[in-house]
């Protein structure tokens, strides 16, 4: 029996507390690591993406691991729950950048992009993407050091704008979002676009954040009577409120929206009523078997069930910050944020191993290509209704 | 002007109004017995909506089934709520009670994360599809049926209040506790009874919103909107909730319509401002007169 007095019980205690404050030390000692620090919102209105962004990231960087890491460096990611709330979100950067070497972040919010944008400036030593499409992130003076893997809210909503007006010349459209910064983003200057390109833009409608019942849009939706209707600012509610009474009044509106509403677990719960809708999607789905696509087939392996839209997200954006940190030390430069970047910008005709159909180049802070996929109820599965739509600026 | 897009503007705001004076109820059966706010009226209206996810969707039961026991489990939270949290902090600060529903909001949506993961999920449709007109104005079917629920049930718990041994109970336990006790009134047991049917009746408010809306772990912030419904129409009036409920429901949707969504909310809280400055007890809430 261990005879345990209260001297052992100090110097467990001493020992104990030794570890925790030296830990940080020897995480920055270790030189054979590359840190992607997180701010990942796990709880809070945007848990559903979070949860998913986690996964995605967390199996990039095992992946990676088990094929010899970068530039002989092991991938490790640190990262907290923000509740996706900017101050929370400013307070694990600060945390998580104190205790870890990091130079690749991974962000939560356009808020929070916004507002650590300084700070990032300042350090000079991270390159930070994550969940914003933001419009106004898209610019490489203003925010030197970060970037999106995908096209921003502008583009993406151009992508479906250049597919409407294929498929039906002088559509009449109708903006539908909610009155927060991510439904605001894109739609003034989506409405100017739309008007340059011959279509008709008959009604903008905006619902409140916390919007449940929508049958006064729906009125003002039945007067306009667009051929298009396009929702952004959403992951799922009001939606499905909006399909299931356009349909119960025989509107003829093709109902459509951007990536974070495109998933297709999300919509395989709403049933018949999701029938049709459509939207912009810059990644393949989990399911897709394209030849070209061997990650997903991967990715399949690893996770024997289907993964969130946000998976794909938080996959290929750590995908493409670590191809930079690659580049950057493969050509024996500082891991610093204009190294980063510039390494970054050098991607061209880059394959991202299937999850994007086409090769694709970073010239900015935005990849600005995405597909157009359709809901079968019937199949309970978001099929392609286009080609790739690769945007020319 | 267009009549009929006016009038169908206006039933669309009387119905979401009545959702709003549902859940109002749920706050005022509980201040009107215990002076407690319950902020955590919205979470467990989201477990209401996730409870009958769970019997109609994951036991598979029918919708004649799953929603009585739903609205059962939200009883049962509320029986829980009351005698293991509530009753112990009797004689507490009225702050530190309010702030215990306010932990046991976060406690609620952590635990229908864990349980049903972060995914906002559409419950099974069980309203139908057939639009329903009034002459030529339209209503959305599932508007006019959570308008028809809660005039049913708001008529019901006005009719308790004035008429059942039980309602009169309540409503002499509110207004005086020692004299209620001296009258041979179960006091404690008066508590219970509030929390259960407050609760069970926000667990019914939430399969209505959630049968709009979808459900999702966050989906309690709609109670807020209640908070606010019941400021305007009074804390311990039920007659209050639902005047204010209709009215904010359709000052939401004249704005909406008439300004833009972006001023709903803006338009709600100027409201509730210029209520608090004229009758800082509600339109029908009783007014409270402290003397030294």
């Amino acid at each position: 029996m261990t005879d345990l007095n209260r001297r052992h019980v100090l110097g467990l205690a001493a020992a104990g507390l030794a570890s925790t404050v030296f830990s940080p030390l020897s995480a920055f000692a270790d030189e054979k690591e590359l840190v992607i620090g997180g701010s990942i919102p796990l709880t809070g209105v945007f848990a559903f993406a979070g949860v998913a962004i986690e996964a995605g990231i967390s199996d990039f960087v095992k992946i990676t691991n088990e094929a010899g890491g970068v530039a002989g460096r092991k991938l490790r990611l640190a990262y907290e729950d923000t509740a996706y709330k900017v101050d929370q979100s400013v307070a694990v950067f600060n945390k998580l950048t104190t205790q870890n070497d990091i130079h690749l972040y991974y962000g939560d919010s356009t808020g929070f992009a916004k507002t650590i944008n300084e700070e990032l400036n300042r350090r000079g030593s991270i390159l930070m993407a994550g969940a914003s499409f933001g419009s106004e992130l898209n610019n490489p003076e203003k925010y030197p050091f970060q970037f999106m893997a995908g096209p921003d809210y502008v583009e993406m909503i151009a992508i479906l704008l250049e597919y409407i007006a294929k498929q039906q010349k002088g559509a009449k459209i109708v903006f539908v979002n909610s009155d927060t910064e991510f439904g605001r983003d894109p739609i003034e200057a989506s409405v100017k676009r739309a008007k340059e390109m011959g279509l008709e833009v008959v009604g903008q409608i905006v619902t409140p954040p916390t919007a449940v019942d929508v049958s006064t849009e729906i009125l003002k939706l039945r007067r306009a009577n667009p051929d298009f209707t396009i929702f952004h600012g959403y992951v799922l509610a009001p939606l499905p409120e909006f399909l299931s009474q356009a349909k119960q009044l025989g509107l003829k509106s093709r109902f459509m929206g951007t990536f974070w509403s495109m998933d297709n677990s999300l919509w395989a719960n709403v049933g018949a009523p999701a029938d049709g809708y459509m939207g912009v999607m810059p990644y393949r789905y989990y399911y897709d078997t394209a030849p070209d696509a061997p990650i997903l087939e991967k990715i399949r392996k690893l996770r024997p069930t289907y993964q969130a839209t946000g998976y794909m997200q938080g996959f290929l954006t750590a995908m493409l910050m670590t191809e930079a940190a690659k580049r950057t030390l493969d050509a024996g430069k500082d891991l610093t944020a204009k190294n980063l970047k510039a390494a970054l910008n050098t991607i061209k005709d880059f394959d991202t191993g299937g999850i994007i159909g086409v090769p694709i180049s970073i010239p900015g802070n935005s990849v600005p290509v995405g597909r157009i996929y359709s809901y079968s109820a019937a199949d309970k599965q978001m099929k392609p209704a286009s080609d790739w739509i690769s945007l020319k600026k | 002007m267009d009549w009929l897009f006016f009038a169908e503007v206006t039933l669309a705001g009387l119905g979401s109004g009545a959702l709003l004076a549902l859940t109002a109820l749920a706050f005022v059966l509980i201040y009107k017995a215990t002076r407690v706010i319950n902020l955590a009226v919205g979470e467990i209206l989201m477990l209401g909506g996730y409870l009958f996810f769970a019997f109609s969707a994951g036991f598979g039961l029918p919708v004649w089934a799953a929603i009585p026991l739903a609205i059962a489990g939200g009883g049962v939270v509320g029986a829980m709520v009351e005698r293991a949290l509530i009753r112990p902090m009797l004689g507490e600060a009225p702050i530190s009670v309010f702030m215990v529903t306010v932990g046991l909001g976060s406690v609620l949506m952590g635990a229908v994360e864990l349980v049903w993961n972060t995914d906002p999920r559409a419950l099974p449709d069980f309203m139908g599809a057939t639009p329903v007109f009034i002459g030529e104005a339209y209503v959305s079917r599932k508007i006019a049926i959570g308008f028809a629920v809660a005039g049913v049930v708001i008529a019901l718990f006005l009719l308790l209040f004035r008429f059942w041994r039980g309602g009169v109970a309540l409503r002499a336990t509110a207004s005086d506790q020692a004299a209620a006790y001296s009258c041979g009134i179960n006091v404690p047991g008066v508590f219970s009874l509030a929390w259960i049917v407050a609760c069970a009746t926000a667990a019914g408010a939430g399969i209505l919103v959630g049968a709009i809306g979808g459900i999702s772990p966050t989906m309690g912030v709609f109670g807020l909107s209640a908070l606010v419904v019941v400021i305007i129409g009074g804390l311990d009036s039920v007659l209050g909730a639902l005047v204010g409920g209709l009215l904010i429901g359709l000052v939401e949707a004249w704005a909406g319509t008439f300004l833009g969504g972006e001023f709903k909310l803006v338009t709600t809280f100027s409201l509730l401002i210029a209520a608090l400055m004229i009758r800082p007890y509600g339109l029908f809430g009783t007014v409270e007169i402290e003397r030294l």
